[in-house]
């Protein structure tokens, strides 16, 4: 199991990121995630594996400077 | 050194005004050649028309100079101003001091906003703003104390000479015991021999019982300060309350300051942590987008990035409740403790760094190649004592160590120093030459526009080579993102008021990332509305971080994402609960554009304000080397072949360089006149008069400049 924000998803093994979002309504808006307090960004999304068990945050990135 | 000595050059007794919605309703004269002091009323016009912050600074600086007036004539003011919300304390992020003047640096008007406590303490004192004008030969300090109602001037001997020592120092000498009723301004050695002098502003920390500060950064605020005379301007306040600022519907201001500060506590842990990390997220995720400037803005993007980012920061930083204003839950101003240097006047001993920032690692860090923390944070230590802004010091290194890198100078003019990419040494050596006004140092302080006249005239370098990779517009070195593949920000840069700094607009993430602007009039219409709404949180005193680093849950279910109108609305009210003066979100942006305008207008006045000063070096539109192009080259290519419809079979790198040059200039220029339109502007830049009508700003003089340029009814 890994939870996404404040929900609980089945974990597959090989899953990544890419996967997940998947799963995500309106993932588009995403370009940044937490996984485990890690940084991710949408160029590694697809080679990013999820750990079981990991937490996960999606970031509605929009603003910084 | 002599021993400490204060004595009393000129003082003034005054009657403290209530403060009334948000105003003193009176702003405070300074003038250190004549040694006179002098209270001015804020009209009623004024509050209407500039509201407060910037725009009042912007309006006291209009008055003090003409079109003659250089940045070291004694004529220019140095004004320094809180805003109608300034120093509330419980909504987040109401602590900004604006600073506005003459910059060494453009040569016209500067503005930068900054945190810390003085603002605050300056409008309750009774002065909604403070300007001064004159020089004086000898060390001089301004105290403001709030308390006692009175004004001194001080001629001093005996002050430490860096901004660290100087400011913990003033903080108790005039604490009569209460340091956080303390805040300084002040700069360092390295203000008064460069031309990118930074300021300033503390607070006290009490829990670790030290002065902290943050820095007006940029344009040399700091230069212009130092050449007046003063070593610092002392603001004595106590207490701050929620009624400190008297506002209209207290009822009002109090849900909605506990409705931001309580979805940011909620929400932050679940966004950007700044709380805990700063905006040192920013470092990882640029690097993956290929937007964190290394090498002088060659590349975004370095595999070593990790190695200066979030993760890294977050062990270093001492954690603890970081807001530079009074109940900031964004708290986002951190600091590492017992940091020791290892070069310098502090070598060997613990000090406390505040920062560093996004923009200081960018500067100080990969944009020179250096990816080792701990250089950045001596680098970031150094200058703030120095009195020097990371962000031109960084742009400046960055542009001599590829100068050094492509044999456009040599050891010979850099005084020895081998300036490739990444010697961290030479770039301490830098800072300390800057300080100190000696040896390469010295030429580097002058910032990447003279370099490039001097690089020409003197070292006989190709001037078009240095126009390309040289990272200024207007003189001002830009600030730390790479602009090449975003358009909407290369306009974010070039078409900004001051020069290329992202406080105005930064769309860079909005545009390259999520792709909300993708038309010519989608950007200009971005190109409008964010300045526009950027500009507001300096006249009203505030800092923007709560209004867009974090954001509601179901903001992106809203209609306008990017502009996060919940927020928005959040802040008509609050201005509307502290002055009284109704606004809806459209008001804000109608406010803010008088003032905007006025700045541009100001701006023509100098001699400066038209198309010809928007340009920008190709560096920020695309790659000038063969190597850049070769290091993206499918991206460009793709390009050439599919947006521009280029046949590209047999075509060299140099002609497929060529090229995309030109396709990029020409986009940038119909991103201008795009941009010009939408802002009511002539297609050279200038307001026009049905602009100036609209906006209310349609003073005599404001007409008789535009005149003088040929704009008329
Ligand atoms: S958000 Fe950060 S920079 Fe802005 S006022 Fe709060 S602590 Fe200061």
């Amino acid at each position: 199991m890994i939870r996404l924000d404040d929900r609980e998803i089945p974990w597959r093994s090989g899953m990544t990121v890419a996967d997940l979002l998947e799963s995500v309504e309106k993932a588009e808006r995403y370009a940044v995630v937490r996984v485990n307090g890690h940084y991710v960004s949408r160029p590694h999304f697809a080679a990013t594996r999820i750990p079981d068990e990991a937490e996960i945050r999606l970031i509605p990135m929009i603003a910084g400077g | 050194m002599p021993s400490l000595s204060f004595s009393e050059l000129a003082s003034l007794d005054y009657r403290r005004p209530e403060i009334e919605k948000g105003y003193a309703n009176q702003t405070l004269y300074v003038n250190l050649s004549e040694l006179a002091l002098s209270v001015k009323p804020v009209t009623e016009e004024m509050q209407r028309i500039f509201v407060g912050g910037r725009g009042f600074d912007l309006w006291l600086l209009w008055q003090a100079v003409d079109e003659t007036t250089r940045w070291s004539d004694p004529e220019n003011a140095l004004c320094i101003s809180s805003g109608p919300m300034g120093g509330t304390p419980a909504y987040p992020g109401s602590g900004k001091s604006e600073v506005a003047t003459l910059s060494p640096l453009t040569g016209s008007v500067m503005d930068s906003n900054v945190g810390g406590y003085f603002g605050p303490y300056l409008k309750f004192s009774g002065f909604d703003s403070l300007e001064i004008q004159g020089k004086r030969a000898t060390d001089t300090v301004l105290f403001i104390d709030g308390i006692d109602a009175k004004i001194q001037l001080l001629e001093t001997a005996g002050l430490p000479n860096n901004a660290y020592a100087l400011t913990n120092m003033l903080t108790q000498h005039f604490a009569a015991g209460k340091p956080r009723s303390i805040s300084v301004v002040t700069t360092g050695p390295g203000a008064k021999n460069t031309r990118f002098g930074c300021l300033n502003f503390s607070w006290y920390d009490a829990k670790r019982k030290c002065a902290r500060y943050k820095q007006a950064g940029r344009g040399g605020v700091g230069t212009v300060f130092a050449d007046k005379g003063l070593r610092a301007i002392v603001a004595r306040w106590e207490p701050v309350a929620l009624d400190s600022n008297r506002p209209a519907d207290k009822q009002t201001l109090k849900k909605v300051a506990r409705l931001h500060s309580q979805e940011v506590v909620q929400l932050d842990p679940k966004q950007n942590e700044m709380a805990r990390v700063g905006t040192t997220h920013l470092v990882p995720i640029m690097n993956d987008f290929d937007l964190l400037p290394t090498h002088n803005f060659r590349y975004g993007q370095d595999s070593r990035a990790s190695l200066i980012g979030r993760d890294v920061f977050k062990k270093l930083f001492d954690p603890g409740f970081d807001g530079c204003w009074m109940g900031c839950t964004v708290a986002c101003s951190h600091g590492v403790r017992d940091f020791v240097p290892l070069t310098g006047p502090y070598k060997g001993q613990k000090v406390f760094v505040d920062g560093p920032e996004y923009e200081t690692i960018a500067g100080c860090g990969s944009n020179i190649g250096v990816f080792d923390p701990f250089t950045i944070m001596e680098l970031n230590f150094y200058c703030d004592a120095y009195g020097l802004d990371t962000i031109s010091v960084g742009t400046s290194i960055a542009f001599v160590m590829e100068c050094f890198e492509l044999g456009l100078i040599d050891a010979q003019h850099t005084g020895g120093m081998e300036l490739r990419f990444g010697n961290r040494l030479a770039a301490l050596e830098l800072v300390h030459q800057m300080a100190a006004g000696e040896g390469f140092g010295r030429i580097v302080g002058q910032g990447v526009r003279r370099m490039k006249a001097l690089f020409a005239e003197k070292f006989g370098v190709d001037a078009l080579a240095l126009q390309d990779i040289g990272m200024e517009a207007k003189g001002l070195e830009f600030s730390e993102y790479m602009t090449k593949e975003s358009l909407a920000q290369q306009g974010g840069y070039g078409l900004a008021l001051k020069g290329p700094q992202h406080d105005e607009a930064w769309l860079i993430f909005l545009d390259m990332v999520h792709n909300f602007m993708p038309t010519f009039e989608q950007k200009a219409e971005a190109l409008h509305w964010f300045p526009m709404f950027r500009t507001w949180f300096g006249l009203c005193g505030l800092c923007k971080l709560p209004w867009n680093d974090i954001v509601p849950e179901d903001n992106a279910d809203t209609p306008e994402p990017a502009k996060v109108m919940k927020h928005v609305r959040w802040y008509a009210q609050y201005f509307t609960a502290v002055t009284g003066r109704k606004a809806a979100p459209d008001d804000l942006i109608a406010m803010s554009e008088a003032v905007y305008n006025f700045q541009r207008i100001f701006n023509l006045r100098m001699g400066y304000g038209t198309r010809a000063h928007d340009k920008l070096p190709y560096r920020a539109m695309g790659p000038v080397t063969e190597d850049e192009y070769t290091s993206r080259q499918e991206r460009y290519d793709k390009q050439l072949r599919e947006k521009h419809g280029v046949d590209i079979t047999g075509k060299s790198t140099a002609e497929k360089l060529a090229l995309l040059r030109r396709f990029r200039e020409q986009q940038y220029e119909e991103l201008t006149d795009a941009v010009y339109r939408r802002r009511g502007w002539t297609a050279d830049g200038i307001p026009t008069i049905a602009t100036v009508r609209r906006l209310g700003i349609d003073f005599p003089e404001v007409l008789a400049v535009l005149a003088k340029h040929g704009v008329t009814a």
